[in-house]
């Protein structure tokens, strides 16, 4: 304690990463060795450093899809090959279809085969929902805030989701607009829009997903409009806005704190 | 996929050796960013969400690399992508590390006290992780982890420093590393 040659917090721990120079290093050393409660501490940090590395290790590796990371990454336009599984099954459904059909169908209406990859297609769908009515002077929403509760009920039994409420964003700042019924990957969907003081807009968009699982929150950010998304066991979520992301994340966070599951 | 490198060949008049392109040099790097992913993650699924978004910012944002360090710039995506997302994370329910991940680690070690290793891991504040994981793993100075990160030095050290004295604490409450002296 009263020890004037006692080595700063900060050289120990460059003792232990190996940051000293040789002088430093033999006199963090010698001290160490003549105060043991020190010594054992930074040992301590020296074995979990060392369990740490050991740990993480066998991560470093390559893996089979890496090149197809890379460069599909440059191209980012087919969302199902990022799902090889579902476009191997894709193929199959349409040659099946193909197969059977070809008596009687031309092979040219063989319907296409449903875009299942929900997650997706919502920040693209949110998106799009936001430009063209977030922009609508006069016919932004089909259901105006003032008659909320049919707003909920409706759109509710138009997802089949039970107790669907309309997410309040009050403490954000925005307020509701109405909503709307729109599609969203070809089923029926809801779309909430959100105002602020400024005249800021921001849409909700919520579909009904059938993959039945969680992921994290996402972002996407295209042409100026940001969007965070994410699936929530039956449903999917975006919020869209021309706003900061800071403050669209807090919408985000807001909403998915709200959703019924 | 759709591009091989060697793929046009044809035998016009030679051309200089080209430099690794970005993707080229990139692709070399994914093993160590993999590494670095699933040191900041709960997963290994999701480390490897966190590797992809890494790799589409990256390849997005190219054009804001100064050509300085690399691995450096892409740690710094990573990082930013990962405190951003594990601001939600908090309220998502923790995923369990998950057995069959630790039953095909090859290490050597007591996998009970790699768990409990990486369960104490789990515990540190996102931002004190990183620089733990920057340092003792990625093998990155403290001035470096201070230009990846955008802070001070200082702040570095701090973080460090919180980071290893709670990793400690979480490890001697359970009891798992025999306490050994310097010789």
């Amino acid at each position: 304690m009263n020890d004037e040659n006692r080595p700063s917090e900060a050289e120990l721990h460059a003792y232990v990463d190996g940051a000293l120079n040789d002088e430093d290093h033999d006199r963090v050393e010698a001290w160490l060795a003549q105060n043991p409660d020190a010594a054992e501490e930074v040992a301590g940090w020296m074995a979990d450093s060392e369990a740490l590395r050991a740990a993480f290790a066998p991560y470093e590796r390559t893996a089979p899809g890496d090149a197809r990371l890379i460069f599909e990454a440059r191209h980012p336009a087919p969302v199902s090959a990022r799902r090889p599984f579902a476009l191997a099954a894709a193929a199959v459904v349409i040659f099946a279809l193909g197969a059977v059909g070809g008596y009687a169908l031309p092979r040219i209406i063989a319907p296409a085969p449903n875009p299942v990859v929900a997650i997706d297609a919502l920040p693209s769908e949110s998106r799009n929902a936001f430009l063209v009515y977030a922009s609508e002077k006069r016919h932004p929403v089909e259901v105006y805030a003032d008659d909320e509760t049919h707003l909920a009920s409706w759109l509710g039994k138009r997802l089949a989701l039970d107790n669907l409420k309309v997410p309040n964003l009050k403490p954000q700042g925005f307020k509701l607009v109405g909503g709307r019924l729109v599609p969203v990957a070809g089923e029926a969907g809801a779309m909430f829009m959100y105002e602020n003081d400024t005249g800021e807009r921001l849409t909700v968009l919520i579909g009904k997903s059938r993959e039945n699982r969680e992921t994290s929150f996402r972002f996407a950010s295209l042409g100026g409009v940001e969007t965070f998304y994410w699936l929530d066991q039956e449903i999917g979520c975006a919020v869209s806005g021309e706003i900061s992301s800071d403050t669209l994340r807090q919408v985000a966070e807001a909403v998915y704190r709200q959703l019924p599951v | 996929m759709s591009r091989s490198p060697d793929a046009p060949k044809t035998s016009r008049e030679r051309v200089a050796p080209q430099p690794l392109s970005f993707e080229d040099e990139f692709l070399s790097l994914l093993p160590q960013l993999r590494r670095y992913a699933r040191s900041l993650t709960r997963s290994a699924p999701e480390s490897e969400d966190l590797l992809q978004d890494c790799v589409e910012k990256a390849l997005v944002n190219r054009a804001a690399w100064q050509g300085t360090n690399l691995k450096a710039w892409a740690c710094r995506i990573m990082t930013n992508l990962h405190l951003n997302t594990r601001r939600f994370a908090r309220r998502r329910p923790t995923v369990a590390i998950e057995e069959a991940e630790a039953a095909t680690m090859a290490t050597t070690d007591d996998p009970l006290a790699r768990g409990r290793l990486l369960q104490a891991v789990e515990s540190l504040a996102p931002e004190a992780r990183t620089v733990l994981m920057l340092v003792v793993v990625e093998g990155y100075s403290y001035r470096e982890v201070a230009d990846i990160l955008n802070i001070p030095e200082g702040t570095v050290m701090s973080r460090l420093s919180r980071a290893r004295q709670s990793l400690r604490d979480k490890m001697r409450a359970e009891n798992i590393i025999p306490l050994r002296r310097l010789r």
